[in-house]
């Protein structure tokens, strides 16, 4: 059997690296034997021109880092710019891969053509199917156990965010493509790994290994096993390879029964053989809930809080032919509640989308300080201060609410080696502990609860929640109240105003409602067909003409 | 530019924009990545092969391919496609799996072995002051007249219309009493019987094995990718750039060059410009 | 209709039928068929061939005396895979030796794996220029298929410029390297040399570079798919006018593929034609065509090789009363045997053999000349 499963369990962990990234983050890799590939020939040529372990060794390490490196560097510049994981991405690799493939059959000298480089002894001088067979189990449980181990890590619940909402995470301040860019760097260094044992265990290295075809199977693997499941990768390809040898001889319908059995967990069962025995598994041995209670001991917030005047100056925002925002200049206070008013159509929410780079201006300048803000990627918004809560309830429906808060209490706070400290998902600030601990607030009780079943008003007070748990001194909340019913909307105002007090910052609330209008806003600001029309005190607005008359409907 | 190599551009690109024009409307339409389109380009080309098999004459290769390809289609969209609308990349691997199954039937049907089909035109005739093949002549015609006619029925036509309101709102088409089930499995089966039609125009110039489908795949894929998914003049454009890169660099430099160019050609579009060139004029 | 369930089924019975025969099979002997990839289509016509040599050779007593019973397994799969399969009838099913019909990668892998210990007979066209301990070859090497062929064909056809066009990968490359020192000698000229990716399909622009070279000659090193692609498009161009072609993988599915309509003047060189007139290939074919029925899967130089195979591994094995390594390889140079191809010789571990001419251009091969004793220019030895 060991002659055997060796392949197998090599294919398997590239599965694995497949796995993490199409389970967790939604991006799809169908180039994924790109970086097994190379790290195969890199490995054929290594091991044939010198024997020496510790040297190879070296250049494995080396190899593994310039691999990732290079992935990283590939997803970080296509994802760069993007809130989607969509097939476009997938397809850039399944180029790269065919590109690799011919690049490899055709250059010979180095590849040895489609013949490929044989001719070497596995990585020091152990037999293929004695001692480097414990090399690969070795390597499959390291792997599996790292991928356990990352699963229980703030990094992976990271991870999942940005694919379950990608615009909520550039708000709370993550860099999107980075994490993205990181996931596809892991998967690939994975699939070097496996390319570079592969080729130690083969000793043939060929441009199939480089190719479209095995990076289709690979995916295949992963689907039928199951891509949620760290082992689900490896349990496919185990199972589909050793099948695929007992019954490619004797049974002539065997790729047929692949194909359909491939479309079949396509279609019924997303999770593989793997959901499948953990479903079995957990009937047997229920999961049990486990309660971490959390501290309020956190790490400061890295931004600068230092309190600086926001300005729009002569703003302009068109998108095709619609002008949005045409010359809105207005300088907000250092410190209290301003409304934005104004009918629909009139360039509100616009006008927020412009302060966190959501849309870029045509025209004009957000000033903060002295600084320009306008126009850069949304994620660099927290880092100025500016938190944002939005229209439709934008939160993460397939987390926890308790997941839902580590999130937000990670925005602003969060250091490279907290992504590796379990400690960090127990992090809870002051001011969302205020909120939590306010009875009437509908969150406690629900903690464990996934979001997706939360009824609307819920979702309000969750999302901002996540917005105050960074401590943002610029609030821009986007029709908190909507939805809500009569008591809710009075806190929801009452926490607004507790917390402007509190840190005596600037919030920003698009509101249609008159009487809470009237309740919180120390200015009103009145926006119609994208200019500005009033900037002015409650009671002052109230008695502006101009705005009389768009309320009273007419257009001016 | 030599006579030669015009009329080499005029064929590639007018058999690729009539097999991609298949893959354009299933993803255009339904948002379905349909990998076993090049399959279907297979099946009309074994058309001719199924068409003597059972003792037809050969006037009914028409009529046997586009039957063969609906129904296929057909029982493929009722049973497994119908699933996948809404789920582009669970689109993209079941049909990738449809694909390894349709080679395979076929395969159990027809065996390994290459077919061969004779062109009802063969000799060359002497267009623009060279010898060209008179089949090739013909077809690069009829797939420009046929365009022209498609691109004017898909702005005229109610039922261009009501695919495009389907597809922009499903919810809102059902209430004002579009069958949308059919459209969806209309607009599927209309589709792969373009890609049937190709196989059967392309078929005496090909060869013709159960595995030929993967190869029109790809550069229609890399096509609808860099023209722009989903419109007409993005299509054309986009075979244009494709079949245009790989023949004039295959014809100037070599195949393998050509080959690389057009790959490369498209990661750059995927990642520069992901909705294609048609879209920034929308 | 099932053509395939239908083989598999009749040469399983075939085989089944053997073992009641050969009750005492003792030997066992690992055959290597691709039964799928791109090498699919030779399958079934390598897994008969196989099975009648066995039959044959078990009738005349087997090798050293013991009955042989062959194992097959596909390894129409990447060079890992195919290696895995062998090893499986290796190590798990106890095979002694191994006869091979497949591609060069996966020899490559197969010859670091068996690395000496087992006897291996390589049996396809191949590019030459592999040597390895146990390892024997039957396949048509670029030397034998070219060096008696171009001359004659430069004299019959009166043609002296070639252009020369293949996959971008080893086997074209090396046979081109070769052909142009014939093409040199016969007098001729080479007009052109192209290589195009195996992923291509589409040969407008090399037809038009053909066209302007003025070539009267095409030597054709395009494999499978590509090969029937090239020619439809060779002859819908007229090209066939123009020019001659000659391949050195054009076999009978090729052909069949290519259609009579696109053969005119397309010439094939191989060891093995269906059509080839001599007692011995007519009973080859009478006996293969009887046990497998009349619409058994076409013969073929690539299917019919691995009857070469094990034809040749018995005659070894016996020859060296055993099948190890080291008597074998001691006991081979020189070796003489007879088969359907005609009389063969062991010479630097490669066969030197029968060469066939065949012109293709009614549709089907007829035998144009032959060139007998042709060796490789290959020159293993201990």
């Amino acid at each position: 059997m060991a002659y055997q499963i060796g392949l197998y369990l090599i294919y398997g962990i590239a599965a694995q690296g497949i796995g993490y990234l199409w389970g967790k983050t939604g991006v799809l890799p169908l180039g994924q034997s790109l970086f097994f590939g190379i790290a195969a020939y890199v490995t054929a040529i290594t091991l044939r021109a010198d024997g020496n372990l510790f040297l190879n060794l070296g250049l494995a390490t080396i190899g593994l880092t310039l691999i990732s490196g290079l992935a990283f560097l590939l997803a970080t510049l296509v994802f760069r710019g993007r809130n989607e994981s969509g097939p476009y991405f997938s397809l850039i690799t399944l180029a790269l891969v065919m590109i690799a493939e011919q690049v490899a059959g055709t250059a010979s000298s180095l590849t040895g053509g489609f013949n490929g480089i044989s001719g070497f002894n596995s990585l020091g001088n152990l037999d293929p199917f004695g001692g480097f067979y414990y090399v690969i189990v070795a390597a499959t449980v390291t792997v599996s156990l790292l991928l356990f181990i990352l699963n229980r890590l703030p990094i992976n619940l990271i991870v999942k965010s940005v694919m379950d909402n990608e615009p909520r995470m550039q708000l709370l301040g993550f860099r999107t493509h980075v994490i993205k860019g990181a996931a596809f760097a892991f998967s690939a260094m994975i699939a070097a790994l496996a390319g570079g044992l592969f080729a130690s265990h083969q000793g043939i290295v060929t441009p199939t290994s480089a190719g479209f075809a095995l990076s289709a199977e690979m995916v295949i693997l992963t689907a039928v096993g199951g891509r949620f499941h760290v082992l689900g990768p490896l349990i496919g390809a185990v199972i589909v390879g050793w099948a695929s040898a007992e019954l490619r001889d004797s049974f002539p319908y065997w790729e047929l029964l692949m194909a359909v059995v491939f479309i079949l967990v396509i279609l019924k069962s997303p999770g593989g053989i793997a959901e499948l025995l953990e479903t079995a598994f957990r009937w047997v041995w229920p999961k049990e809930a486990k309660h971490v209670p959390p501290s309020v001991l956190v790490p400061k917030i890295q931004f600068n809080k230092q309190k600086k005047p926001l300005r729009f100056e002569d703003v302009k925002l068109q998108i095709g032919v619609v002008q949005i925002l045409n010359k809105v200049s207005f300088e907000a206070p250092l410190t209290g509640i301003i409304s934005i008013i104004g009918p629909n159509g009139a360039g509100k929410t616009s006008a927020l989308n412009t302060i966190t780079g959501n849309l870029n201006v045509t025209g004009g300048r957000i000033m903060l300080g002295e600084s320009r803000i306008d126009s850069r990627p949304p994620h660099r918004a927290l880092a100025n201060g500016i938190g944002r809560k939005l229209q439709v309830p934008s939160v993460f429906f397939s987390l926890s609410i308790s997941e839902n808060l580590a999130i937000a209490m990670m925005a602003g706070r969060l250091r490279l080696a907290d992504l590796f400290k379990p400690a960090t998902y127990q992090w809870r600030s002051k001011s969302l502990f205020d909120i939590l601990s306010n009875p009437s607030v509908p969150l406690n009780e629900e903690l464990t609860e996934p979001v997706k079943h939360l009824p609307q008003g819920h979702r309000q007070f969750l999302e901002y929640a996540m917005t105050v748990a960074a401590e943002p001194s610029v609030l821009l909340l986007d029709e908190p109240c909507a939805g809500l019913s009569p008591d809710e909307t009075t806190l929801m105002t009452e926490l607004v105003k507790t917390y402007q007090s509190e840190t005596s910052g600037l919030v920003i609330v698009i509101e249609h409602d008159m009487s809470i209008v009237e309740a919180i806003s120390d200015k009103v600001l009145v926006l119609h067909l994208g200019q500005v029309l009033a900037f002015d005190d409650y009671d002052k607005v109230r008695l502006n003409t101009d705005v009389q008359a768009v309320y009273a409907g007419g257009t001016k | 530019m030599s006579p030669v190599l015009l009329l080499n551009l005029a064929w590639q690109i007018s058999t690729l924009a009539l097999i991609a024009l298949g893959l354009a409307i299933v993803f255009g339409k339904l948002r379905i990545m349909n990998m076993a389109h090049g399959e279907f380009v297979m099946i009309g080309a074994y058309a001719p092969v199924i068409t003597s098999m059972l003792g037809l004459p050969g006037w009914l290769q028409l009529p046997v391919c586009l039957i063969t390809v609906a129904f296929v289609a057909f029982v493929l969209e009722r049973t497994i496609v119908r699933h996948l609308y809404g789920r582009m990349f669970d689109s993209l691997l079941a049909t990738w799996g449809i694909a390894i199954l349709l080679r395979e039937i076929v395969e159990l049907i027809f065996g390994r072995s290459y077919q061969s089909v004779s062109p009802p035109l063969s000799g060359t005739i002497n267009v623009i002051g060279v010898d060209y093949p008179a089949y090739r002549i013909a077809v690069i015609i009829g797939i420009f007249l046929g365009f022209i006619g498609f691109s004017w029925w898909n702005t005229r036509s109610k039922m261009a219309t009501r695919i495009k309101a389907m597809v922009g709102n499903p919810e809102l088409a059902e209430a004002i009493g579009l069958n949308t089930a059919r459209l969806s499995a209309g607009a599927f089966v209309f589709g792969c019987c373009t890609a049937g039609l190709a196989g059967l125009i392309l078929a005496p110039t090909v060869r013709i094995e159960p595995m030929m489908g993967l190869d029109y795949l790809i550069r229609s894929f890399f096509a609808l990718v860099v023209g722009g998914l989903g419109s007409l003049e993005g299509l054309g454009i986009g075979v244009s750039i494709i079949a245009g890169t790989q023949t004039f660099l295959g014809a100037v430099s070599s195949q393998t060059y050509g080959y690389l160019a057009v790959l490369t050609l498209s990661i750059l579009f995927l990642w520069l410009k992901p909705n294609g060139i048609h879209s920034s004029s929308r | 209709m099932l053509k395939k369930t239908i083989n598999l089924l009749s040469s399983t019975a075939f085989v089944i039928a053997l073992g009641a025969i050969s009750a005492s099979a003792e030997t066992k002997i690992g055959v290597l068929v691709p039964d799928s990839g791109p090498g699919g289509l030779f399958g079934p016509s390598t897994r008969n061939s196989a099975a009648l040599a066995a039959k044959q050779i078990n009738a005349s007593g087997g090798i050293n005396g013991e009955q042989i019973e062959l194992l097959f397994a596909d390894v129409g799969v990447p060079p890992a895979e195919a290696a895995q399969a062998a090893l499986r009838l290796w190590k798990g099913q106890g095979a002694e030796a191994f006869v091979g019909m497949h591609d060069s990668a996966v020899r490559e892998a197969l010859i670091g794996r068996f690395n000496g210990q087992v006897p291996y007979v390589y049996t396809p066209v191949y590019e030459g220029n592999s040597c390895a301990d146990g390892l024997y070859i039957t396949g048509e090497t670029p030397s034998q298929q070219l060096e008696p062929v171009i001359p004659f064909l430069a004299e019959k056809e009166g043609v002296s410029k070639w252009y020369l066009i293949g996959h971008d990968y080893n086997w074209p490359r090396d046979t081109n390297a070769l052909a142009k020192g014939y093409i040199d000698d016969s007098g001729g000229e080479v007009v052109g040399e192209e290589y195009v990716p195996l992923t291509v399909s589409e040969f407008d622009s090399s037809l038009q570079r053909i066209k302007e070279s003025g070539a009267d000659a095409v030597l054709i090193t395009l494999v499978g798919g590509g090969s029937v692609g090239f020619n439809i498009s060779f002859a819908g161009f007229g090209l066939d006018e123009q020019a001659i072609r000659l391949g050195t993988l054009i076999e009978e599915n090729t052909l069949a593929g290519i259609g009579a309509d696109n053969a005119n003047r397309l010439y094939s060189s191989s060891g093995y034609f269906s059509s080839i007139q001599t007692d011995a290939a007519a009973s080859f074919a009478t006996d293969y065509y009887t046990a497998f029925g009349s619409d058994a899967p076409a013969l073929n130089g690539l299917g019919q090789s691995a009857y070469e195979g094990l034809i040749l591994l018995a005659a070894l094995a016996n020859k060296a009363g055993s099948l190890d390594v080291a008597a074998m390889d001691a006991a081979a140079e020189g070796t003489t045997w007879s088969t359907p191809r005609g009389d063969n010789t062991m010479i630097g571990r490669h066969m030197a053999q029968t060469i066939y001419l065949a012109d293709g251009s009614s549709g089907a091969f007829s035998v144009v000349a032959s060139f007998d004793s042709v060796p490789s220019s290959e020159a293993c030895s201990n």
